[in-house]
């Protein structure tokens, strides 16, 4: 892209700023950054491995069996970055679920952020500044995962004492409630807008339901892996029904 | 390694693997938090966007509010099951418990290996090296590569409805899968309750804090979890008597 300055605050176009050449080249560098930790470790475990009482033969069984266990969520989380392509852009998705982000933190900080501007996802209030401070406030939020994980890692390492005795209660109570929380508001918050987001809620409640239940009822794994994604598809295809039939009035 | 060392003691081998897989995966996970927060930065700053300071900070305050206590209860959560060299794959990787944790546990059991011993944790680092192979090579292939082939072929006005309502249809699911798998009827009752309260009584009567309602419940939620958690009996029975 020869002019340096792409972007236009009010557009609503976000693929014309999201597929940026240098944004896709960060993506790539990230994935580049997973790789290299993958290899050295892999090398120094196969070093090490003697002196853990581990054979190569079980490091490569090891390998295999984590490699084939991801193979059902890493199809699940891809499906869910396609749905997100047309809100964020190929390199965003990359960088925020493949990164310590998942599908539902960060369309959720994505959300959170756009709502202080004023704006909802993927309307018309949705222009390319709320695209650029939505990522930013994500990338953020990612990025604060990591400098925790960098700084307590050590500490924790040291066998801290005082991170250690952390009451248990606490550690139980606290992050479930913090999640349970920032979820039902955002769910409540969708409910309050038009009668098909409010379906399209219910639905994706409903598909979830329904596929927990199956995996625990006739004990199939994978579905608890693909909850989310039917979830997703099987909403929008209620969304999209209601939506172009005009059924009912959209957004 | 040098080949030249003469004696290496299994203690010494593995503190060397120690250093060796902490320093990488500091650096790794840094040069990846660096390119991760280039790529906003740079739009923010050079693509003409008019965006303040004040915007940013705003937005990343209210996104602060929801999950700044999972950024730090998270790490201290999982770092007994993942140890230290883990812990810097996990956190930059993501999924941990619908990815990596399964992949960690299958193939502790495929080699008989226990967690907590050396050879549970060198199992797991391996199964987490291969699930973050997958991982890698999945969102390259089909999202990167094939992602926005996939959205050309798709016609627009599908393109249009999956933008529009691609939130709700992930909350609903979200929240069912999270109180299914936490199992915390009474936190639940709360959150919901609390959502409610906030989302139905108190914005309408203070519009002005509509932009902090995810902060506010998330806060409410926490405190009234903690005070009205079920206590334990010995805790009750010291109350009564």
């Amino acid at each position: 892209m020869i002019p340096p300055l792409p972007g236009d605050p009010g557009s609503t176009d976000i693929l014309a700023i999201a597929n940026l050449p240098i944004l896709w080249i960060l993506a790539v560098g990230v994935f580049a950054a997973i790789i290299l930790q993958t290899v050295v470790y892999v090398r120094a475990a196969r070093i090490a491995a003697p002196a853990a009482g581990i054979s190569s033969a079980e490091l490569k069984t090891s390998f295999r069996a984590g490699a084939v266990a991801a193979i059902g969520p890493s199809l699940a989380v891809v499906l869910v970055s396609v749905a997100l392509l047309s809100l964020f852009g190929t390199p965003a998705v990359l960088v925020r679920v493949g990164l310590v982000g998942s599908a539902a933190t960060e369309t959720a900080s994505a959300s959170i952020a756009a709502t202080t501007m004023g704006a909802a996802l993927g309307d018309a209030s949705y222009t390319q500044s709320v695209f650029a401070v939505a990522f930013m406030a994500m990338s953020l939020s990612g990025a604060m995962w990591m400098i925790a994980t960098l700084v307590l890692t050590p500490l924790l390492r040291r066998g801290d004492s005082r991170l250690r005795s952390v009451n248990p209660a606490l550690m139980a109570i606290i992050p479930a409630a913090a999640l349970l929380g920032a979820f039902a508001s955002l769910g409540i918050g969708e409910l309050g807008k038009t009668p098909v987001h409010i379906l399209t809620v219910l639905t994706s409640a409903a598909v979830m339901g329904t596929c927990l239940f199956l995996a625990h009822r006739f004990n199939v794994a994978w579905l608890r892996e693909w909850g989310l994604g039917f979830s997703i598809v099987i909403g929008l295809f209620v969304a999209y029904t209601l939506h172009t039939t005009g059924l009912m009035s959209g957004a | 390694m040098s080949s030249t060392t003469v004696i290496s003691t299994p203690s010494a081998v593995l503190a060397t693997f120690d250093r060796t897989t902490s320093r990488w995966g500091r650096l790794t996970m840094i040069a990846a938090l660096v390119m991760s927060l280039a790529a906003p930065l740079y739009l923010v700053l050079f693509a003409d966007l008019g965006i303040t300071q004040t915007q940013v900070w705003i937005a990343f305050l209210a996104v602060a509010a929801v999950f700044s206590v999972l950024w730090v209860v998270e790490p201290i959560t999982y770092y007994p099951i993942l140890g230290p060299a883990a812990m810097y794959q996990a956190f930059m990787i993501g999924n941990i418990a619908n990815k990596l944790l399964p992949s960690a546990l299958v193939a502790q059991a495929a080699i008989g290996a226990k967690a907590g011993t050396k050879r549970g944790e060198f199992s797991a680092l391996m199964a987490i090296c291969g699930a973050a192979m997958v991982h890698v090579f999945f969102m390259l292939v089909f999202v990167g590569l094939l992602g926005s082939w996939l959205v050309t072929i798709v016609p627009a006005d599908v393109t249009d409805v999956a933008r529009l309502y691609i939130f709700p249809s992930i909350i609903g699911g979200v929240i069912v899968q999270l109180v299914v798998s936490l199992k915390q009827p009474r936190v639940t009752l709360i959150a919901i309750g609390t959502a409610g309260f906030v989302f139905f009584v108190l914005v309408p009567a203070i519009p002005t804090i509509a932009n902090l309602a995810t902060g506010i419940t998330v806060v409410t939620t926490a405190v009234l979890a903690w005070f009205l958690r079920s206590k334990p009996r010995s805790d009750s029975t010291k109350e009564i008597s």
